[in-house]
């Protein structure tokens, strides 16, 4: 059987999302069109909503609908610290931390020669202005510890430092309530590296 | 297909589904295969695996399958390697750029493998990066069977002259004179393709060996550059422009 015009076309289109295949994406516009109609016109009406309005902030570069985010423009951050991330997830996690009050940047990617991602195309320009134009007097980088984040870390540092800017890096180690016995060991050298005295 | 405890090196990792890895792995006896690691995203108690999934690591690899991409089953780390750090993380990545994009999968390079290594090895030292990096190239270029013979001139086969000067040339290697007519093309001098013969990567001859592999590698790459070079050019760009000495 095959399926009328329209319909392929949704299931097609629905194949755009990860890890939706042929299978899922017919059930989920099945679905749609049998039981939620309604439904599917508020996930229609907020898609095009969503790509219309939602652009880049022009400092962080992270998702927003207005030109400044919220938290940029939030006047009880503190505007001398920077948090250097690789996606807006990343805001979140820390943000859900309730550890950190400054600012981020987001570099949505992270340096990746093999994926074609240079300096260029995670904004470390703007980075870079935004940090001697807002006389940021600390930037933290937290980006992941994989061999991709820590070369993007190198990166930033090695741009940032001649302009009289404190760079630090996110500290690795064991996460709470792990083993010792089951961590691998590069994040325990890191740990032990990265060891404090007890005050 | 099973193979267990396969010494290998993770040249690339792109997320798959929720919690699973597609890798791109360098194997001694399987050379350039693709694995799917199920599941190393995810947070146990033991932790998770994707530490140990990471580039420039040293790794004993069980997978089995039978399709192109096989599945990973064990991972054994080996010991002993430190980290690259700083820019030496670039010269790595380089190496795994080069390997994506000139090794076919499935055409096992043994030779390679001990190569790229050992490279590693080094640049986890205090090994001078050029050094290392010119002679991977060298293995790389042998490897692929576009062996480069420095000290044979490829017209004559005479062999080559401290005095004279040759060009590159795709099909022949290195051919005394600057080249044909109409495509001017850099030349280098018998003295330096003769200290290159004898691993000699630095000093006087660092510029010309990074020139003539970067000319060759260029023959065989085609026209999409390699992204890692820009990694280092921006870079160093940005410390020239602050300090106005030029350097490299």
């Amino acid at each position: 059987m095959k399926f009328s015009p329209s319909l392929q076309d949704l299931i097609d289109a629905l194949r755009c999302l990860p890890s939706v295949g042929p299978k899922s994406a017919q059930r989920m516009t099945l679905h749609l069109l049998e039981r939620d109609r309604d439904g599917a016109l508020a996930l229609a009406t907020a898609l095009r909503h969503a790509v219309e309005k939602v652009g880049h902030c022009r400092l962080c570069r992270n998702f927003t609908e207005l030109e400044i985010c919220e938290l940029c423009s939030d006047p009880k951050r503190d505007a001398t610290v920077m948090c250097v991330v690789e996606t807006p997830a990343d805001v979140l996690a820390i943000e859900q931390s309730g550890s950190f009050r400054g600012l981020y940047f987001v570099l949505m990617g992270h340096l990746s020669p093999i994926d074609g991602v240079g300096p260029a195309e995670i904004g470390l320009e703007d980075l870079q202005q935004r940090v001697i134009d807002e006389g940021v007097a600390e930037v933290i980088l937290a980006t992941n510890p994989t061999v991709e984040g820590e070369a993007t870390a190198y990166y930033v540092a090695d741009m940032l430092q001649p302009l009289g800017v404190g760079v630090s890096r996110i500290a690795h180690g064991v996460p709470l309530g792990g083993e010792l016995e089951y961590v691998d060991g590069s994040t325990l050298a890191h740990a032990l590296s990265g060891r404090r005295l007890v005050d | 297909m099973r193979v267990n405890l396969q010494p290998a090196y993770v040249i690339h990792s792109r997320p798959y589904r929720d919690t699973s890895v597609i890798l791109e792995v360098f194997t001694a006896e399987y050379g350039r295969i693709s694995l799917v690691a199920r599941g190393t995203r995810r947070q146990t108690r033991r932790g998770s695996k994707a530490a140990l999934l990471q580039p420039f690591f040293p790794l004993l690899l069980s997978f089995f399958g039978r399709a192109e991409l096989k599945t990973l089953s064990a991972i054994e780390p080996v010991k002993g390697m430190p980290a690259l750090r700083g820019e030496r993380l670039f010269s790595g990545l380089y190496m795994n750029e080069l390997l994506v994009r000139l090794l076919h999968r499935n055409d096992a390079h043994p030779a390679l493998f001990s190569a790229y290594d050992c490279a590693l090895k080094a640049l986890a030292g205090i090994a001078t990066v050029d050094t290392v990096l010119r002679s991977f190239e060298i293995t790389l270029l042998d490897e692929l069977g576009y062996g480069l013979n420095l000290s044979l001139d490829g017209a004559s086969g005479e062999r080559v002259n401290e005095a004279s000067h040759y060009h590159y040339d795709p099909e022949l290697g290195l051919v005394a004179g600057s080249g044909a007519s109409g495509r001017p093309a850099a030349t280098y001098s018998g003295a330096d393709l003769l200290a290159m013969e004898s691993g000699e990567f630095e000093g006087p001859v660092r510029l010309p060996a990074k020139l003539l592999l970067r000319e060759v590698l260029a023959a065989h790459l085609g026209d999409m550059p390699l992204h890692s070079r820009e990694l280092f050019r921006l870079k160093r760009a940005l410390s020239s422009k602050r300090s106005d000495a030029p350097q490299s």
